[in-house]
């Protein structure tokens, strides 16, 4: 006999609402019905309120954490509407605050996985190496989580010296306490029984369920938006996508913990090679057609569609984000585990219900 | 960057066609990306996208008015939560949705109706 047991919206390891009604026999999961709603905001039709360039900064706020690459997703879409190529000098910039993005996006999960596992010391060293990268983010963008630094056409903000020797420094700072928690979370005896063999997912049912991101990776699939010939300038900047292959929540938090790495040698690299010259094209007229754009963000491959009709107003905005992609595979994943393990899969994907319900 | 353009799309003229040729990406190792749904004259259109080897491939569909589209669903389990959305969004009905939330997958019962419709 199976019982129907609420997980959420409200629950001690969800940041945000997100509600699963979990069928339960003999304290392992049967079935899974997932709930969303709870903080739908409308803002694919709030942009009707706004003109192109007001719609970058509605786009940041879809996520607190990934905002700055929503900004840089959407203002590269609209960029192809213009089929206009922005400065060199600021795509790189764009690519440094994108991996920021990432860096502290990945140690914020890990603290608030740590913590679902019942790790408290390892969630405040992760949160603590976390303030390093918002200190360098707010020196550079002015905020610490919404920064604003894409603007169609380019950027808005230069990188100065001071700027490059605090990111050269952070990333100095930051190496060595990543392999310290790396150490925890890889080596750790009671990490690795909570985590090994849990919830795993096959790398063949990980690619047809559209799953995205470090999920996707950590089931063997190497795929990484960073790769297309839409990003050509990660090519030159030692990118090497992180894939493990065993598909369960070990592999999951190795692919992240592999990514914080990449994020340091990608800005290093950009700071070594970016050029001078200007941040910004000047953009006139207004945007016309359709168009696609896909990034990278720390938890998966987002995808923005914006359809311009020659007005100031885009006449449609599209935004499929990667926990939107990644739900489905919870009613893959967590049929077979066991009740008091449901957190730690759900975490596993990284949920943000904010991106997910927009 | 022209595979991520939209020019490059497949018209589809029939459910039946829309469903053999999702049936066909899925055996040739295509995973499903997401759907687009836009107000037509008469009508809804759907964008499919579909992503293999970090290349898309988009099908364009026209929703005839009162027409209730297939779901695809049943051969990418995935496309269960944006088919939702559009019940919600748009009012469009899908034919054989695996999980259907009937119009309440965002919206409560005292929510508008087909805000984007």
């Amino acid at each position: 006999m199976t019982t129907i047991i609420p997980f959420g919206p409200q629950h001690p390891v969800l940041p945000e609402p997100v509600s699963l009604k979990l069928e339960i026999d003999n304290d392992v999961v049967v079935g899974v019905l997932p709930s969303l709603g709870y903080v739908h905001r409308g803002l694919e039709t709030f942009i009707n309120t706004k003109d192109f360039n007001q719609t970058t900064y509605v786009c940041e706020r879809i996520c607190g954490i990934c905002s700055a690459l929503h900004g840089i997703t959407y203002t590269r879409a609209v960029e192809k509407l213009f089929d206009t190529e922005i400065p060199e000098r600021a795509q790189y910039i764009r690519v440094i605050v994108g991996e920021l993005n990432r860096l502290h996006s990945h140690l914020l999960w890990l603290g608030l996985f740590a913590d679902g596992f019942g790790f408290e010391s390892l969630f405040y060293e992760c949160w603590k190496y976390r303030e390093e990268v918002l200190d360098v983010a707010e020196r550079i963008c002015g905020n610490r989580v919404i920064h604003s630094i894409s603007k169609v056409g380019g950027v808005t903000k230069d990188l100065t010296k001071e700027h490059i020797d605090m990111l050269l420094k952070m990333c100095d700072s930051l190496e060595p306490e990543i392999k310290n928690v790396e150490k925890v979370f890889v080596n750790n005896y009671t990490v690795k029984q909570r985590l090994v063999g849990l919830a795993t997912m096959s790398k063949q049912v990980a690619y047809e369920a559209g799953t995205a991101g470090p999920t996707l990776r950590g089931s063997g699939n190497a795929i990484d938006v960073r790769e297309t010939a839409d990003w050509d300038i990660y090519k030159d900047l030692g990118f090497k996508t992180a894939v493990e292959k065993d598909g369960d929540c070990y592999a999951r938090t190795k692919v992240r913990i592999t990514e914080l790495l990449n994020s340091l040698t990608i800005i290093r690299n950009a700071i070594s090679k970016m050029p001078d010259g200007e941040i910004e094209t000047r953009i006139k007229g207004f945007p016309t057609g359709e168009a696609i754009m896909r990034t990278e963000q720390p938890r998966g491959e987002v995808v923005y569609y914006v359809k311009g009709n020659g007005t100031k107003k885009l006449e449609r905005l599209k935004v499929r984000t990667p926990t939107f992609a990644n739900i489905p595979s919870l009613l893959l994943m967590l049929p077979g585990v066991k009740l008091a393990d449901v957190p730690i899969v759900v975490l596993t994907i990284d949920p943000c219900v904010s991106c997910t319900e927009r | 960057m022209l595979d991520n353009v939209i020019q490059n799309i497949t018209e589809i003229k029939s459910s039946d066609e829309l469903l053999k040729t999702v049936e066909g990406l899925k055996s040739d190792g295509y995973r499903y990306s997401t759907m687009i749904c836009l107000k037509a004259d008469e009508g809804h259109e759907l964008i499919y996208i579909f992503e293999k080897d970090n290349k898309l491939k988009n099908l364009r569909y026209f929703v005839k008015p009162g027409e209730k589209p297939k779901s695809m669903s049943g051969i990418y389990l995935c496309a269960l939560l944006i088919e939702n959305e559009y019940q919600d969004l748009f009012g469009l009905t899908f034919e054989g949705l695996a999980i259907d939330y009937k119009g309440h997958l965002y919206l409560t019962p005292n929510s508008p109706k087909a805000p984007l419709a």
